[in-house]
């Protein structure tokens, strides 16, 4: 299939996830809704389920506001305004992680907010990498399994467990081949999101095949050249106004640090016994995420290492506004750049922005820049 | 050859017209921007001064706010770079430029052959700006010009909130309700906007010598406050509002000698 097929079949999922839970529904699949940033889809897949991410939309928030002051995170007012708007009916459930406080919060106002869909909570541990962590993980995720049979009816077991392990190691492992393959080919910053974003709303083995294609396709073609190479971090890179204005400027996106893109993928559940524990496991080996615990930051030099690595001018942050754990990070990363000798922009995003003029003038001041 | 710049902001249509990339024909300013005349009257007005007729015109860029819908020019630079360029050329021991316009602040550092090689710009808010000190102005029914020569005035400047727009002006009516005199205001005013703006020049990494640009450094009031938040002597020129007119023109000539034109 021609890339641009390819691309056109993942950017119709990318950009219609209501379509694609109707679909799913059609075939009598049971979805369930995983909240930012971390989840164990794998459970959720082992069960026979579908999972399919909320990471909110583009839109005026008005119902959430009975929920939440206007200072905070956009992307989880965006989720609850469309539980309560109805968006995701037909949903058996949504998994919320414990991630950060805002998350907690999305979790307990579900509740009240969004009745005909059960919250069912994925409780991390802040210390995630000793024994007595991983044993708390694997409790949480014991618990997901036990609300998830409730809300669906579901049955776990271990060797669907270790099955879906190898769909979602597999998965991980094409989606890392992408990011390497787009760094040089002739692809632009839209289409490079909707392979990450389309993600979110198709079953892995089904993405798998189409981004596997892909990678032939884009590992024969053209490459990029003259542009300006950058990389990307934060929470949420998808808006179609920003990323227009990377590709109108020349701006490579040549690796990215973003949580709903890249930082899903860099981690395989190890091979062990048994299933749960090695995707207990799992949570313990991630590392390099704002919220993912680490006082000695060593995600900073992870992204100074990451952009040499790519050949990239500079690291653009895209700042979720009011996310408190990416503000905390930025100083450090803002000094690390200036040291290394990369240029770094920080731009503020939310789910409610309409007006991108600062942004573009940011973006194309460091083109010239360069 | 002669080159045009025309820097369209937010609140202020600028153009200039420059002749071998250092003699200034002419300049204009006119208090109207995007979506009027604002900029077409600043065009007529120096091709008039300069007695220059549009076809002498060897290339002409745009910049500022309403650079990417205005029609007509060569290349649309952003005014962050045009900036960069036009301080530079009038002063060129500048590495520090402090840049407040109608909507927003920005800050730049130069290397010695003018280059930027860093900037940060304001938050999406009013506050710092030249927005703040007209929404301000109105409150206490001056124009804007009159600031300055009120704050100079001042003996004990008011403190005013530098976080919001809107709650500065609540601030400002409450302190006027309570008797406070309005020179004490005016200061307290432009205090707020180099609190606000000093915040962001710091985290640039402040390096003398230190310009201001843009409309609002014409105001004395503010650059004083901005030299005794930061410390340091404050470098002003009186072409500080054309300056994004000015780099653009420059990058223009610059563009069309690479261009052999």
């Amino acid at each position: 299939m021609a890339v641009n097929e390819l691309f056109a079949q993942l950017h119709e999922a990318a950009a219609s996830p209501k379509q694609q839970k109707e679909k799913y529904l059609a075939q009598g699949r049971k979805v369930v809704a995983v909240a930012p940033v971390y989840t164990p889809q794998e459970i959720i897949h082992s069960m026979g389920l579908v999972p399919m991410g909320v990471w909110g939309a583009d839109m005026e928030i008005n119902e959430a506001k009975k929920y939440y002051p206007a200072f905070i995170c956009s992307i989880m007012q965006t989720i609850l305004e469309l539980g309560i708007r109805g968006e995701y009916e037909g949903v058996s459930a949504i998994v919320i992680p414990s991630l950060c406080d805002s998350l907690k919060t999305l979790g307990q106002n579900w509740k009240y907010a969004v009745k005909g869909i059960p919250f069912i909570p994925m409780t991390y541990p802040q210390n995630r990498k000793p024994d007595y962590g991983i044993k708390f993980t694997k409790a949480g995720y014991q618990r997901v399994i036990s609300d998830l049979s409730v809300a669906t009816g579901a049955q776990f077991s271990e060797f669907a467990l270790a099955e879906s392990i190898k769909i979602y190691n597999e998965h991980n492992k094409v989606m890392r081949e992408f990011a390497e393959i787009a760094a040089e080919a002739e692809i632009t910053a839209a289409q490079r999101s909707d392979v990450f974003k389309s993600a979110w709303f198709m079953l892995p083995e089904d993405h798998t095949r189409i981004v596997k294609q892909l990678n032939e396709e884009l590992k024969a073609g053209p490459k990029a050249e003259g542009k300006v190479r950058v990389l990307v971090s934060g929470i949420l890179a998808d808006s179609p106004s920003l990323l227009k204005i990377f590709d109108e400027n020349g701006i490579k996106v040549v690796f990215d640090d973003v949580a709903h893109e890249s930082r899903q993928y860099r981690t395989d559940v190890p091979d062990m016994n048994n299933p749960l524990d090695a995707l207990a496991q799992k949570f313990a080996d991630m590392d390099n995420c704002t919220l993912l615990y680490d006082r000695d930051k060593k995600r900073i030099d992870y992204i100074i290492q990451q952009a040499k690595q790519h050949d990239a001018k500079g690291v653009v942050v895209l700042m979720t506004k009011f996310c408190d754990p990416e503000e905390f990070d930025y100083v450090p990363i803002k000094r690390a750049c200036e040291a290394a000798g990369l240029l770094n922009l920080n731009i503020e995003v939310d789910r409610q922005m309409v007006n991108y003029e600062q942004a573009g003038t940011m973006i194309q001041a460091l083109k010239e820049m360069c | 050859m002669v080159t045009l710049g025309i820097d369209i902001g937010s609140t202020t249509s600028k153009a200039v017209m420059l002749k071998d990339g250092n003699e200034i024909l002419a300049s204009s300013i006119v208090i109207a921007t995007v979506g009027t005349d604002g900029v077409s009257r600043a065009i007529d007005n120096v091709l008039k001064d300069s007695r220059i007729a549009q076809e002498e015109i060897g290339c002409m860029v745009a910049t500022g706010y309403g650079r990417q819908t205005y029609q007509g020019s060569d290349f649309q630079v952003s005014e962050l770079t045009c900036h960069a360029l036009g301080v530079h050329h009038i002063c060129p021991e500048v590495r520090t430029v402090i840049d407040i316009g109608g909507q927003d602040a920005k800050v730049l550092s130069l290397n010695e052959q003018g280059r930027m090689v860093n900037f940060v710009m304001n938050d999406k808010c009013a506050a710092g700006t030249g927005r703040f000190l007209d929404v301000m102005a109105t409150i206490l029914k001056l124009d804007i010009s009159q600031l300055e020569v009120e704050a100079a005035k001042s003996q004990k400047p008011a403190n005013i909130s530098s976080t919001c727009t809107v709650f500065a002006e609540s601030e400002v009516i409450s302190q006027l309700a309570s008797g406070v005199e309005i020179p004490d205001l005016v200061a307290g005013i432009c205090q707020s906007v180099a609190t606000r703006v000093a915040s962001l020049a710091r985290r640039v990494g402040l390096k003398e010598q230190v310009c201001m640009s843009g409309g609002v450094a014409r105001n004395a009031g503010v650059r004083m406050a901005m030299a005794r938040e930061l410390g340091v002597t404050i470098v002003f020129d009186p072409m500080a509002q054309l300056m994004g007119a000015l780099g653009a023109a420059l990058y223009g000539f610059e563009k069309s000698g690479q261009q052999g034109k």
